[in-house]
């Protein structure tokens, strides 16, 4: 077929699966020996991305050489070669992902810098200033491609973090082809899809996007980088590039509206973010507090209680340097985080460090009475001095027991799934650090197996 | 507009369905050329493609991930194949400066102005300085007149557009999206021009 989805194949489980199979085989004994040295000569060396690139690179070509001429891949078709590859890529990629991923403070520094910018940007951008015409403007359904490029982060394997390029922008493609044949206009080619990439890519603002395009050109095998993938990889490469340059001019903007735009967007974004690190900072210090202190006094807790209102006071001040006249409230602030929660996929992990949040009463003992007191008083303490510094009128706690009960049941019903698997994937991905001998290899892959079936099967867009 | 009208296909020398996607190295039988068009927004880019690629299949025929990029073999007389990744590009001034990133390690450039547009001719001609400066030295290249169809509204003359490409070395030909004029000659054409492995 002309233009299959290049990824089709791969993106199947059972590919994976099929690696991993064949590597448990008493044959592939040496296989699983030089894979696992490679993997630790890494951790003998400082970061150093383009020999590590070179590295990785000629290691996979090496051993899928390798695997052509063994027997165990006798008689195998190219595609099951391919896919053996691939499931390498993604086995040596993923155990070396902490080491290598933004593993340089310049790489992370245009990681922050760009997600900066964007932010500013996306507060005031619109469609016309990219050249996007009318009848191909649809804000809504790119929040569908927006969802795409999101998933990035929750990937390790470089072919993973790829298909979600693809898939954001095979989602473009569509809604461009829907929209012209409604219209009546020609099919769409470049002049339509890479304004829509990049009016997506800022509004979605995914973290980390520069360490994450660094990551795959470096670490994608370069022989599988070719046709479609190679194409729209370097659509996202550009849409980048001409991200970090926006300027007045590639706007069409008058200069001193450009810097208007800017501004303002600044303010909003200082004002929020300084309100919000009064909010967000200090509960971390807090789980440090309680998690080193085994017994945490009344005495600890007014420690917290002088902190935080030393934080508060700084906070006005602070505020009233902003341009923006009207300070939000917490409901605001509330509000506001809800809705970035709810944005997030992984949401319920914002709340692990909370253990009695999704508790059920009957989990409780007598022993935790004393605790979630502590953690009560804690939480009044911070609410009362967080409502003073921003200088509004604390807003009761809901203090209903029956109340709080149901919601807590409603909630946990609903929830406790989700956190169990965030828990039962993030457990995974440590384990994949430590593994010594053979035996623990093979069951090693077998976890990994489970875990690498969610984020697959989400990942492939259904033709 | 219209690069959708349907006409009846002309597909003598193409080849449907086969090809070695998985792997197979390119030998000297059968290439595998990246292809970039490169021109002002608006003057048929992607309907030159379409209409190229669009042969072989029945109009229903899924498109996987849009126009931007297609791929198409076509076979020469010789028996051997050609394999064309053909690259859009975004038109627009303000993506300019992003050229780059698509032109390398293109072994064809396919520069394509509208004839009733002499802003667009300009554009091209800014194009074909851009390869000249920043491009492979053995890149191959075409200038195409689209939109031939319109010659009512012609303000480009032939003979502009057949000069300029003699000065720069380049190949010439005006087509039609529309009607389909000329666009497997042009692929054709640029076929037969690509320097061959030397081992056959």
């Amino acid at each position: 077929m002309e233009n299959a989805d290049p990824f089709a194949s791969s993106t199947a489980p059972l590919t994976w699966h099929d690696f991993l199979e064949r590597m448990r085989q008493p044959s592939a004994a040496d296989f699983v020996k030089a894979i696992k040295s490679f993997i630790v000569s890494f951790s003998n060396n400082a970061p150093d991305p383009e020999r590590d690139s070179a590295a990785v690179q000629e290691f996979l070509a090496n051993m899928e050489m390798a695997f052509r001429a063994h027997p165990l891949w006798a008689g195998c078709s190219e595609e099951e070669l391919e896919s053996a590859g691939e499931g390498l890529e993604k086995y040596v990629m993923t155990k070396l992902y902490t080491r290598v991923f933004a593993s340089v403070p310049d790489d992370s520094k245009l990681d922050e810098q760009l997600f900066e910018k964007i932010g500013l940007v996306q507060q005031f951008i619109r469609p016309e200033q990219l050249d996007i015409k009318t009848t191909f403007q649809n804000e809504t359904s790119w929040l569908l491609a927006q969802k795409e490029l999101q998933k990035i982060n929750m990937y390790k394997a470089p072919r993973d973090k790829l298909v979600c390029i693809l898939n954001c922008c095979k989602v473009i493609n569509n809604l461009l082809l829907n929209a012209s044949i409604a219209s009546n206009e020609d099919p769409p080619g470049a002049d339509e899809f890479l304004p829509v990439l990049i009016y997506v890519t800022l509004k979605a603002n995914p973290p980390q996007l520069h360490s994450n395009l660094l990551y795959i050109l470096r670490y994608r095998r370069q022989s599988r980088m070719v046709a479609e993938a190679a194409y729209f990889f370097t659509n996202m490469l550009s849409a980048e590039s001409f991200i970090s340059n926006i300027n007045a001019e590639s706007l069409s903007m008058d200069e001193r509206e450009f810097e208007m735009n800017m501004e303002s967007a600044r303010a909003l974004l200082s004002g929020l973010s300084s309100d919000l690190d009064g909010v967000l900072k200090e509960p971390q210090q807090k789980s440090l507090y309680s998690t080193k202190e085994k017994d945490p006094s009344i005495g600890s807790d007014l420690s917290l209680l002088s902190s935080e209102a030393t934080s508060g006071a700084k906070l006005e001040p602070h505020a009233k340097d902003q341009l923006i006249t009207k300070v939000p409230s917490i409901s605001d602030l509330e509000n506001k985080g809800a809705a970035m929660l709810l944005k997030e996929d992984q949401a319920s992990l914002a709340f692990r460090e909370y253990p009695y949040l999704y508790a059920n009463v009957g989990d409780l003992t007598v022993n935790d009475v004393e605790d979630l007191l502590n953690h009560y008083k804690q939480l009044v303490f911070k609410h009362v001095c967080l409502s003073k510094g921003l200088g509004v009128p604390a807003p009761p706690l809901p203090l209903s027991i029956s109340q709080t009960q149901a919601q807590k049941h409603a909630e946990t019903m609903k929830d406790s799934a989700d956190t169990r698997a965030a828990e039962v994937k993030d457990n995974t991905l440590n384990d994949i650090g430590s593994t010594n001998d053979v035996s623990n290899q093979v069951s090693l892959f077998e976890v990994e197996t489970s875990e690498s079936k969610l984020p697959q099967e989400e990942a492939v867009v259904p033709q | 507009m219209g690069c959708s009208s349907s006409l009846p296909d002309r597909n003598s020398g193409r080849l449907g369905g086969l090809n070695a996607e998985n792997g197979g190295a390119p030998d000297a039988k059968n290439l595998r050329v990246k292809l970039v068009l490169l021109g002002d927004s608006g003057v048929g880019k992607s309907c030159i493609v379409l209409r190229f690629v669009r042969g072989q299949f029945d109009p229903t025929s899924k498109v996987t991930v849009g126009a931007s990029f297609l791929s198409q073999t076509i076979a020469l007389q010789d028996s051997t194949t050609v394999k064309f990744e053909i690259w859009d590009t975004a038109g627009q001034e303000r993506y300019a400066a992003l050229a780059p990133l698509y032109y390398r390690g293109a072994a064809v450039a396919v520069v394509v102005y509208d004839i009733t547009s002499p802003e667009s001719f300009n554009k091209a001609q800014y194009w074909v300085k851009e390869l000249q400066k920043h491009g492979s030295p053995d890149i191959v290249m075409a200038l195409v007149g689209n939109k031939a169809d319109l010659h009512e509204n012609r303000e480009v003359p032939v003979q502009d557009g057949i000069d300029y490409a003699e000065k720069n070395g380049m190949f010439f030909i005006e087509t039609s999206a529309k009607t389909a004029d000329n666009i497997n000659q042009l692929f054709e054409e640029i076929a037969k021009r690509l320097p061959r492995p030397s081992s056959s």
